[in-house]
């Protein structure tokens, strides 16, 4: 094995750009080394206070389709927009200034700050300014920059990238900030609180906002109807900045700008809450500047007349406009919801799940847009588990975005005789035969389970034998620490037909309630299967096993899209008959169940997935409790939990899709009503992800994120066992390997007390 | 409910929601004797007061205040600088988050609200307003949200760059509010 360095060693600037796959891999290796726990603690703070926070907005729902659409519009109309935004910055007594380029924006800001011989500039948090890399232009010409957001005061004493899009320093925990400042600063303070730490910063860059000839800020919103700013924070330093220096220049995105100041409205009830978390956070400044007041005189000095500049960069953000997909990237207001609700993010953070200025989940279409598609290889680590989903305030499908930035990695590989090969025999469409073989292979799970089932015993002696996960290892890049389960003698489909006879079709004798074979269950556990259907029955609904297709999803997490959309239109062609009678369609695993839901909106044509989307397509034990409400059935007469043999202590663990789909309370309803005790995890995803935990280069991050859900396992155990139930197949298997144990589906566990 | 009874139970959710973050709430009567109790009460042995005179308030209400011989209206940018409190009026305030909106527009009013460690910013009852979308509506306030350069002010200023929370900041530390009935 080629030696490893250090991961203390590996600085994050060094890894910053990943369109190289090692700085990928190096990135992953530092983070989790050095970082983790401080991104896990703040993250996961941001995590829980914005469910708290937007819990408490009667109307959160309403509130994001009016962002959403006013954000729509925005971008619609945006050269109207910024015509008129130009007119009113200049009305106000304002300078406007369109940059096409980073560096066009650059120079426009130096030769102003040189025009007024400043120098020393101090500056609020913009991560449009470190995309611009400003600091680097400004003190070039010989102007020093005092980046006065404590965060970025770190990363300027650190040169480190941010690694969070509203925390910038969040990857570094109280300890890790005394040891940067005891080694570039000479003090005798102690420095070994955040109180002295604060204190230390905050007399430092005391001196420069006084003695400050210009302020330079970005904006989080911008009106064009009056030229009004929108600055959240909470230190007051933009406060200081925007109000102190007689010049105050303000860059920002042209994607900031929304019609009107009364669309402010909208965006300050979401912003913070999805945010941090908080209502509000300390400072929302609403200012069209210049300010009528007069400017700070620092001692002996006189007060100069104020001046503003908006400085405006496209720097992409007009392509990304005119594609379909980076589009929706411009309606982000950069909160950070998609991150903060991110297991990989939360447990590696920007600096490996990121680029050069942007990360998380929203961060791969901004580098892309801003920069080169192969810097968003990063979003690789979107697993696709959908939690980022319900949060985004503007309604951004974040998953869907980095499955089509897969796509178009995928389109820039070479062809070759070989993946080309590997592709016509298990599936893909013609398209996405360059992708790479890993992403082949796992992308048409189907049809290696279908053709290994021919064997399947065979299938399995090859399987355990050591050469061949090795070979797996280096052709495929499956994990050879993953167990691979052994496939069963027979598919669930087949031990159905031999227990009931054909398939029931919608014409003939339909069932009330259809059960969809979806692959992973079909191929890898049919008792799953069998025992759902035996449960649905006990509480009197009449259900048969439909078609066995794949629906779809190994293949759009690959980002082969067009194999998904292949396989959406099978499985369309043959549910529709169903739907259309109104049959209901039961799905026994949660990433299918989330596909047909969610999925397919993307990729079936508007006409069938306008008739599609009304199928009711349900989770078993959904469908358990609606009829157990329906008919007042006492389901712990039904299920008498004290008759299992796996006792009555349960953990049970959501499905991070299941969660997203709303289709999980039901089980932990469930099982309660039959008596069961349940403890539930609050983890946002087991790490498994689908394909993502069985990938060799990312086996460590999968295990790193699942070991939050381990600690909770083990947290709830302390007075006790407690049998392990989930939903998800690759749930059980990372529950395996994290606890060493089997689990159970929900209706296995319910089979189980039907003696 | 009775426009009376809705205000009251404004001045209550708000009172809640500043605590909660970390604000210091008081009610006080409108007359000058009031009020100038209330402030001093809130600075307590400040040696220097910065005090940016109202706009919306008749000043006559903070007559007996600004006589005390600590209060600075017009402070040199030593004492601008280096004084404990500062006081001002807030145009407005939020129910919802606890929040109080001051002009930043109006002379040394963002100055005052903004560098002493102590902020005490004074709101008369019936500018609470229930959320902070309301700023922005044209029937509300006389649409001054929609005109005016202000912030938000919801508690003293803070941060968690550090490593845990920690409140005081650039801006002021604490932060006073005086709501009057």
């Amino acid at each position: 094995m080629a030696h490893l360095a250090d991961p203390a060693d590996i600085s994050p600037r060094q890894v910053a750009n990943k369109s190289d796959k090692k700085a990928l891999r190096d990135a992953i290796r530092m983070t989790l080394g050095v970082q983790s726990a401080a991104i896990r603690h703040n993250t996961q703070t941001f995590n829980r206070n914005r469910y708290a926070a937007t819990s408490r907005l009667a109307d959160y729902n309403q509130l994001k389709d009016r962002a959403r659409q006013i954000k729509e519009d925005a971008i619609a109309h945006l050269p109207e927009l910024l015509r008129q935004l130009e007119a009113s910055v200049r009305a106000n007594g304002g300078h406007f200034y369109l940059a096409k380029t980073a560096a066009e924006a650059d120079q426009y800001i130096r030769d102003v700050l040189l025009r007024h011989q400043v120098r020393l500039v101090v500056k609020g948090k913009s991560i449009t300014s470190e995309e611009t890399r400003l600091n680097h232009a400004l003190e070039a010409a010989g102007v020093t920059v005092a980046e006065t957001d404590l965060a970025e005061f770190i990363l300027q004493v650190a040169d480190e990238q941010p690694s969070h899009i509203v925390a910038p320093a969040l990857h570094y925990s109280r300890e890790r900030i005394t040891a940067l400042f005891k080694r570039k600063f000479t003090t005798d303070l102690p420095l070994d609180t955040g109180e002295e730490l604060t204190k230390f910063a905050r007399e430092k860059l005391r001196q420069q906002f006084i003695a400050a000839d210009a302020g330079i800020s970005g904006a989080n919103l911008i009106a064009a109807d009056s030229g009004s700013l929108m600055l959240v924070e909470s230190e007051g330093n933009i406060r200081m900045t925007t109000t102190l220096p007689p010049l105050h220049i303000a860059i920002a995105g042209i994607e900031k700008v929304v019609p009107s100041r009364t669309d402010f409205g909208t965006f300050i009830e979401l912003l913070p809450r999805s945010g941090t978390g908080q209502p509000l956070t300390s400072y929302v400044s609403i200012l069209h500047p210049p300010l009528k007041a007069p400017s700070f005189a620092a001692p002996g000095k006189t007060a100069r007349p104020r001046e503003f500049h908006m400085v405006l960069i496209d720097n992409g953000r007009g392509h990304m406009r005119e594609d379909p997909v980076l589009r929706e990237a411009l309606y982000c207001i950069r909160c950070s919801a998609c991150l903060n609700s991110c297991a990989n993010f939360e447990t590696v953070g920007g600096h490996a799940f990121g680029g050069e200025t942007y990360s998380g989940g929203i961060g791969g279409s901004w580098e892309a847009g801003t920069g080169k598609l192969l810097n968003a290889r990063f979003s690789e680590l979107c697993s696709g588990c959908l939690r980022c989903l319900p949060q985004c305030p503007v309604r951004i499908d974040v998953p869907w975005l980095n499955e089509n930035l897969r796509q178009r990695i995928n389109f820039e590989q070479p062809a070759s005789a070989a993946k080309s090969a590997f592709g016509a025999r298990t599936g893909s469409a013609p398209e996405d035969r360059v992708a790479p073989l890993q992403k082949q292979f796992f992308a048409n799970y189907d049809a290696i389970a279908r053709s290994a089932m021919r064997f399947p015993w065979l299938a399995n002696a090859a399987m355990h034998l050591p050469f061949a996960r090795s070979l797996m290892e280096s052709v495929v890049g499956l994990d050879r620490r993953r167990r691979l389960r052994p496939f069963p003698r027979k598919t669930w489909e087949q031990v159905y037909r031999g227990q009931n006879g054909r398939a029931p079709t919608a014409e003939s004798a339909a069932p009330r309630m259809l059960m969809l074979a979806d692959v992973f269950t079909n191929y890898g556990s049919p008792e799953r299967g069998m025992a759902a259907m035996r449960v649905l029955r006990e509480v009197g609904v009449d259900v048969g096993l439909g078609p066995a297709l794949p629906d779809g999803r190994s293949a759009i997490s690959q980002g082969m899209i067009e194999t998904a959309r292949q396989k959406a239109n099978a499985m369309a062609q043959a549910l529709l008959p169903y739907i259309d009678q109104g049959i209901a369609i039961c799905v026994l695993e949660p990433s299918v169940l989330a596909m047909l839901r969610l999925d397919y909106a993307h990729l079936l044509d508007p006409t069938t997935w306008a008739r599609f989307r009304r199928g009711n397509f349900l989770e078993p034990m959904q469908a358990v409790w609606s009829v157990a409400q329906e008919q007042r059935l006492d389901l712990a007469r039904i299920f008498p939990a004290d008759r299992s043999q796996f006792g009555i202590r349960v953990f049970c663990h959501s499905q991070c899709q299941q969660r997203t789909c709303e289709a999980a309370g039901e089980t932990l309803s469930v099982l309660a009503a039959a008596g069961f005790d349940v403890a539930t995890s609050s983890v946002e995803c087991c790490g498994m992800a689908g394909s993502f935990g069985y990938k060799r280069e990312y086996y460590e991050l999968s295990m790193a994120v699942g070991e939050d859900l381990f600690a909770q396992i083990r947290a709830a155990e302390q007075d006790g066992p407690r049998i392990l139930v989930a939903s998800g197949t690759s749930c059980h298997e990372q529950l395996w390997a994290g606890m060493g144990r089997d689990v159970l589906h929900p209706a296995e566990l319910l089979l189980s007390t039907l003696g | 409910m009775q426009p009376a009874i809705a205000q009251m139970s404004l001045i209550e959710e708000f009172t809640a929601a500043a605590t909660q973050a970390v604000a210091s709430v008081q009610l006080a009567d409108r007359s000058p004797r009031a009020l100038c109790n209330a402030i001093l009460q809130a600075v307590g042995d400040a040696p220097r007061i910065l005090y940016a005179p109202p706009h919306e308030l008749p000043a006559e209400l903070f007559s007996e205040f600004a006589a005390d011989p600590r209060v600075r209206a017009n402070p040199t940018p030593e004492e601008m600088v280096g004084s404990a409190a500062g006081v001002t009026e807030a145009f407005a305030a939020v129910a919802s988050t606890g929040s109080v909106c001051i002009d930043v527009s109006f002379e040394r009013t963002g100055m005052v609200s903004l560098l002493a460690p102590l902020q005490v910013a004074v709101v008369a009852a019936e500018t609470i307003v229930p959320q902070p979308r309301d700023l922005f509506r044209a029937d509300v306030l006389g649409g001054r949200g929609l005109e005016r350069d202000f912030a938000f002010v919801t508690g003293p200023s803070a941060t968690a760059d550090m490593g845990p929370l920690v409140r005081g900041v650039h801006g002021p530390h604490r932060l006073h509010i005086i709501v009057l009935r």
